[in-house]
């Protein structure tokens, strides 16, 4: 059989493992398809990609059986941007790339130059790595596996540790690039919307690592819907429509739903509020060191109950104000008060008895052996008796649905479970205020929608909540209020639905609304026109 | 280590660590206050007319290092043995011989750390590794290995960070210190393993171990005035050694 690349009968077994990963697989690609593989998380689709692209069995040891056809020249780029780079500025990792190849010594400056234009990379050669963001040290990796001249390229998840607008920065690149060149490309995602238009092929896998479906991406959806919901894939919010469509046609099926959402919102956002019960207020702060502020004048009063996010670009100080309304960051100037005490004036005992706070990293809050004294911590340290720690312990293992994983050690977790065992580990005193930095990076849709149903819950009983996202859908269907921040300075404070309806704010800030409000700015646009 | 625009910056890098090392091998074995004190005084020196030193700059680095001068100065002047003795008090024994001895070592401590400052100061990383690979014949792939090794220092130092906060946040205090040592280490390594697995592996599938005549995007070589600034740092060490003998 002559194939460009593809596996007859493929099985992958790691040697820690009894389990077969893969399992009887049989695929032929062609040249200049682009092929996108799903599946649920740990169903094998990296060790898939990692097979076609030759390094497992050569760099990652384990089982392969069948017959695997490789291509010579390929480059793989991986999701995490910081842990793909060996060299400390942009033109010297480049060229490590070019060096391997044995590219003569005097060629090298104009092909660094050519493709950091071709990944728009636009920033000096000489630029440290560290001190690029994550969407342009995703540019960078583009750049450096161009410069292996790849027949096929490979992506396991290249988007998944960006932002929204990094990932949609990095997805336009690769399908301008697709355009042009006409590469093979073979993607692993989990997240549909951006890459899914320009798709020529779905390859979905199932849990055993069997291939379950394999065609036109459109079938794929239509037929697979349950299964990739199962799998916690973030499925389009349009495709396989075409927004061209759903603006023209009124009656079309996504017009209509999309019309209704917006209705809905619209009523919701004719409540007034009123703060009765004020949880955390600050006045005037500003948050830096030394000469240096990150975020300037912050006035805000937050009330018993609510949900409020904090949004805005990378960089903005949206973490940073979180983190300073727990004394993780210095105050340079101004203050917080945390039910009308002045934050200065708590001990860390009582005030993280008050305020829980969840870091984007779920591993760094975890210092016990197991799930159940993870969770139970706090009320050792304070000698409560073993009956009201148990009880406790057990309604929130139950909450969060870990009832299967009481004994296990934290760290061999899900990523899910990980993440819903670090807000668990946060509401052993009923704190009143939760604050959660980026909950739900990297999660599939799935374990997020589980875990703001939670939240939601726990909002109900009484619990405040701030939390820091990039997600816009989150902050439209959940959210009470919403802080926008911008280079430090608070640009918008209010409900969800006026910051999505106010276009000029939205494009300064380069926010992207819901669909829905994007559909009622084109049609305002349509009845000015 | 980070670059600046001075003669020093300019000096082959593995060149510029021998010179040094050779002259600090040299003050191991110098037991004159004076020869001591003049080596060091000549990598202040150099620092001021070669490498591009500003006085602040000196005194800001070396500020710390003063005070560890007096401090081993002190110990040994004090406590040192020896027969002229100078003054006397309670357990404090100064004699001509200690003092000596004192200053000898200090100066030697301070000299040493002058010259680290010297070479870490006018050296640009990547560049001292390169230099490694051209001149000292280290194999890439272990240059390119402590590279990526030493990328993942800072990224090492805001994880600890965060752990920091973490644990505050719990409240975790732990008066054990090796229990307190493993909250902190174990999550610090598995993060490390894992991610220096994945650089291993995105390095080895960009052809790091494919490459055959590997070429490289900058070269070092040894010209003749790094050879002229090894000689003449030996040759004025070894003329202050004899006529201040």
């Amino acid at each position: 059989m002559d194939m460009f690349l593809g596996c007859n009968d493929l099985s992958v077994r790691y040697y820690n493992r009894s389990e077969h990963i893969l399992k009887n697989i049989t695929l032929s690609i062609n040249k200049g398809e682009k092929v996108l593989i799903l599946g649920p998380s740990g169903g094998g689709k990296s060790t898939l990609i990692s097979t076609l692209a030759g390094i497992i069995p050569e760099y990652i040891e384990a089982e392969v059986t069948g017959q695997v056809f490789l291509r010579d020249n390929v480059g793989i780029m991986f999701q995490d941007p910081d842990s793909q780079f060996c060299m400390l500025h942009v033109d010297e990792e480049i060229a490590f790339s070019l060096e391997n190849r044995s590219v003569p010594q005097t060629e090298m400056d104009n092909i660094i130059s050519d493709l950091m234009n071709q990944v728009g990379l636009k920033v000096d050669k000489k630029t440290p790595i560290d001190t690029l963001s994550g969407g342009m040290k995703q540019r960078l990796a583009l750049a450096c596996l161009l410069a292996l001249e790849p027949e096929v390229l490979f992506f396991d998840e290249p988007t998944a540790q960006l932002d929204p607008a990094g990932r949609k920065e990095i997805l336009e690149i690769l399908h301008r690039l697709s355009q042009k060149t006409n590469q093979t490309m073979i993607f692993v995602e989990h997240m549909l919307d951006g890459c899914i238009e320009w798709m020529d092929r779905i390859i979905m896998l199932n849990e055993d690592g069997n291939v379950i479906g394999d065609g036109e991406p459109e079938d794929i959806i239509h037929h697979f819907t349950n299964e990739m919901k199962e799998a916690g894939i973030w499925r389009p919010k349009l495709y396989p429509s075409k927004w061209i469509e759903v603006i023209e046609n009124p009656s079309h099926p996504l017009s209509i739903k999309l019309s209704k959402q917006f209705k809905s919102k619209c009523q919701t956002a004719m409540k007034d509020y009123k703060i009765e019960n004020p949880v955390i207020s600050t006045e005037n702060v500003t948050i830096g060191y030394g000469r240096k502020s990150i975020v300037k004048e912050i006035n805000l009063t937050i009330d018993k109950g609510e949900w409020i996010s904090i949004v805005g670009e990378n960089g903005s100080g949206k973490s940073t104000l979180l983190k300073s309304l727990i004394r993780l960051e210095p105050i340079k100037k101004g203050n917080i008060f945390i039910h009308g005490k002045e934050l200065t004036n708590w001990s860390d005992r009582e005030l993280y008895e008050q305020v829980g706070f969840v870091f984007q990293n779920p591993e760094h809050q975890f210092i016990a052996d197991t799930v159940f004294e993870e969770i139970a911590f706090g009320g050792s340290q304070r000698n409560w008796p073993e009956e009201l720690i148990y009880a406790k312990t057990k309604r929130l293992i139950q909450e969060f649905g870990l009832e299967d994983h009481e004994n296990k050690h934290p760290f061999t977790l899900s990523f899910g479970q990980k993440r819903r065992l670090s807000v668990a580990t946060m509401l052993l005193f009923d704190q009143a205020l939760l604050l959660l930095d980026e909950p739900t990076f990297g999660q599939d849709e799935k374990t997020t929608y589980k875990l703001m149903k939670q939240l939601k819950e726990r909002q109900k009983q009484g619990t405040t909540i701030i939390m820091v996202t990039h997600d816009m859908d989150l902050v439209d269907q959940y959210s009470d209020r919403v802080l926008l921040l911008n280079k430090g300075k608070m640009a918008y404070q209010g409900t969800p639905f006026g910051l999505f309806s106010n276009r000029d704010i939205l494009q300064k800030t380069k926010i992207i609304p819901p669909l829905h409000y994007q559909l009622m700015h084109e049609r305002r646009e349509e009845i000015l026109v | 280590m980070k670059v600046n625009h001075s003669f020093l910056a300019t000096i082959n890098p593995s060149c510029k660590l021998f010179s040094h090392v050779l002259v600090m091998l040299l003050l191991m074995v110098i037991t004159d206050v004076k020869v001591t004190f003049l080596i060091w005084f000549l990598a202040v020196l150099i620092g001021l007319f070669l490498g591009g030193w500003t006085i602040s700059y000196l005194l800001k680095r070396l500020c710390p290092f003063f005070g560890i001068f007096i401090l081993i100065f002190w110990m040994m002047a004090a406590f040192g043995k020896g027969q002229e003795t100078i003054w006397q008090w309670a357990w404090f024994h100064v004699t001509q011989e200690s003092i000596n001895h004192g200053l000898t070592i200090a100066f030697r401590m301070l000299a040493f750390v002058t010259y680290g400052l010297l070479f870490t100061s006018t050296t640009d990383l990547t560049v001292f590794i390169m230099s490694l690979i051209h001149q000292c014949k280290l194999s890439p792939k272990w240059a390119y290995g402590l590279l990526a090794g030493i990328r993942l220092i800072p990224l090492f130092q805001s994880e600890l960070n965060q752990l920091k906060m973490a644990h505050k946040v719990r409240g975790y205090k732990e008066k054990n210190g090796w229990k307190m040592f493993l909250s902190y280490a174990v999550p610090m390594f598995t993060q490390g393993i894992r991610k220096s697995e994945r650089i291993a592996i995105a390095m080895e599938a960009r052809g790091l171990s494919r490459a055959k005549n590997r070429t490289y995007y900058r070269t070092t070589k040894v010209a003749l005035k790094d050879g002229g600034y090894l000689v003449s740092i030996l040759a004025i060490v070894i003329v202050m050694i004899i006529i201040f003998r």
